[in-house]
């Protein structure tokens, strides 16, 4: 039943939220947040670390006569939006909710974890 | 000593052939696994890169211990020119063995091999590292294609193996072999990193086979070799029977577009009959040796579904009674699912549905997406397509397989139909 299961962690936020960081603060947070991808990726357990840029540099886009037509936008409904994201590929669900829980803020807000689908075959 | 030309197959099977060999020789030489194994890589590269050219050496193994102690002179010289420090190799061997290549006088050790393989099975490792592990160090694979065989970046498994390697290192490696229960517990070890290798081939899409390996071939190659070492043990047996008799249905079990095809529906004529034959009389011939395991009775269920010519020949009781005696000797709740399919196709759906419902009382496994596939399974055997339909697609929603997916969905829509008619 063990096989290595990738698994895609979220967290959100939004600039009121980091704003409200003091700025003495940043390079503390800064360093926790590398730290843990060191860590992780030291093991060979975190593919891939992401932070996402601001909602105003976000686009949308669609198809039009073979053409990309970018709109501005989204307009999100939600306050918080993705802020960055972290790929792992792990033994089982129980290391991937450990790592999740290791991520600097998630004594504060809870960390999304979603697995990723694989294309697996089983014998059915 | 001549060398004698060959093509660039039967170069890389004997590199793969001897890639533990080379490796155990140098680790009993030098010590310092980590060190070890990359100059081991680096001689098994070189001479990829030069056999099928140049043509095989006299004496194989020879050239690649000579290549590789050089390899790790060189390396070992670089690291103490940036960290003096670092002499431990130059320290634990004479210079003059450092700098004298070895000839090719000690006959391979069977126990080194076997040494080498726990080694990579190590409990302190987690099951990916020791899979990854095993895959290079024992298997002879390189970093590049074990990324591309699990879908990770290469420098993501490199680091995998890195720390694998240096946590099965640091205190020197060890080549006493374990005895007693400790041999039984480590051997145990060693078959579910080959039986998990297998499974990822068995299941893993089918990429570019130039540069993905055949995962599950290669399970069965270490296999092979492991039970050329370990003759006379049932598990090992057992576990190869398995892997032949699993893989023999691997031509059936997909459609060309990738969609899965359950056993009932598959059309056995696929079915690869040269390996159904040798994983039969492997496991008939291991059976009556006495000291059945888990793995040997996997490989009787597989080799009773390989010989019906149809889902209706099966010969369900037997394989009931042989899941009877697996929940014994390997009590697991995937098992008891199993069984309770078997009970179903011997007493009829209701049987089998009351001990699923026992299985539910272990909240993981009541939402586990295998259970409510089989119970679907279940009640539609019984006519409750309702019910069945519900559960595909809650089936569906839990699993993580793609494939799977869409196969327990399009289940839960046919039966949807059926009743909307």
């Amino acid at each position: 039943m063990i096989r290595a299961m990738k698994y895609l962690l979220l967290i959100y936020g939004n600039q009121e939220k980091w704003a409200s960081i003091p700025a003495d603060e940043w390079p503390e947070v800064i360093a926790r947040q590398d730290a843990f991808n060191r860590k992780h990726r030291a093991t060979g357990e975190l593919i891939g670390a992401y932070g996402l840029a601001d909602e105003v540099q976000a686009r949308l886009v669609r198809r039009e006569n073979g053409q990309p037509a970018v709109t501005d936008g989204p307009y999100l409904e939600t306050k918080e939006y993705i802020a960055s994201f972290y790929l792992l590929d792990v033994e089982s669900e129980e290391r991937a909710h450990q790592i999740a829980a290791d991520m600097p803020f998630a004594d504060v807000d809870p960390v999304e974890v979603w697995p990723v689908l694989h294309e697996a075959k089983p014998d059915l | 000593m001549t060398a004698r030309s060959a093509g660039s197959g039967e170069v890389e099977d004997l590199l793969r052939e001897l890639a533990p060999q080379v490796l155990a020789a140098l680790v009993r030489r030098y010590g310092q696994f980590h060190l070890c194994e990359d100059a081991s890589q680096e001689a098994l590269l070189a001479a990829a890169l030069q056999w099928p050219a140049e043509g095989i050496p006299g004496h194989p193994r020879g050239w690649l211990i000579t290549v590789a102690s050089r390899r790790l002179t060189d390396q070992v010289r670089s690291e103490q020119s940036r960290r003096t420090r670092e002499e431990q190799v130059a320290e634990a061997t004479p210079p003059s063995e450092l700098l004298a290549p070895p000839a090719d006088t000690e006959p391979a050790g069977r126990d080194d091999s076997l040494a080498l393989l726990f080694g990579c099975c190590h409990r302190d490792l987690s099951s990916p590292s020791q899979i990854a592990l095993t895959l290079r160090a024992v298997g002879g694979l390189s970093t590049a294609q074990i990324a591309a065989a699990f879908g990770v970046p290469e420098a993501t498994m490199a680091q995998r193996i890195s720390r694998a390697k240096q946590a099965i290192s640091g205190s020197g490696f060890d080549f006493s072999l374990p005895s007693g229960a400790e041999r039984t517990e480590r051997l145990r070890a060693v078959l579910h990193v080959l039986y998990l290798i297998f499974n990822e081939g068995y299941t893993a899409s089918e990429g570019d086979t130039l540069t993905v390996p055949a995962l599950s071939q290669e399970a069965i190659r270490l296999t092979r070799w492991l039970r050329r070492l370990l003759p006379d043990d049932g598990e090992v047996a057992g576990l190869l029977a398995l892997m032949l008799l699993t893989d023999a249905r691997r031509p059936a079990r997909t459609r060309p577009d990738g969609s899965l095809v359950p056993l009932a529906e598959q059309d056995r004529r696929l079915w690869d009959q040269e390996m159904i034959a040798e994983g039969t009389a492997l496991i008939s011939a291991t059976l009556p040796r006495g000291e059945v395991g888990p793995y040997q009775l996997q490989a009787a269920i597989a080799a009773v579904h390989d010989e019906a010519k149809t889902m209706a020949d099966t010969d369900w009781p037997q394989i009931l009674g042989l899941y009877d005696l697996l929940e014994l000797a390997a009590p697991n709740p995937f098992t008891s699912l199993n069984r309770a399919v078997a009970v179903a196709m011997v007493r009829g759906p209701r049987a089998g549905l009351e001990i699923i419902a026992e299985l539910e009382a272990d909240k993981r496994m009541a939402r586990h997406h295998r259970l409510l596939a089989a119970r679907a399974h279940l009640h539609e055997l019984a006519g409750d397509t309702a019910v069945a339909s519900a559960d595909y697609l809650a089936a569906a929603r839990r699993a993580t397989s793609l494939p799977e997916r869409r196969y327990l969905a399009l289940q839960a829509s046919r039966l949807a139909s059926v009743r909307s008619r």
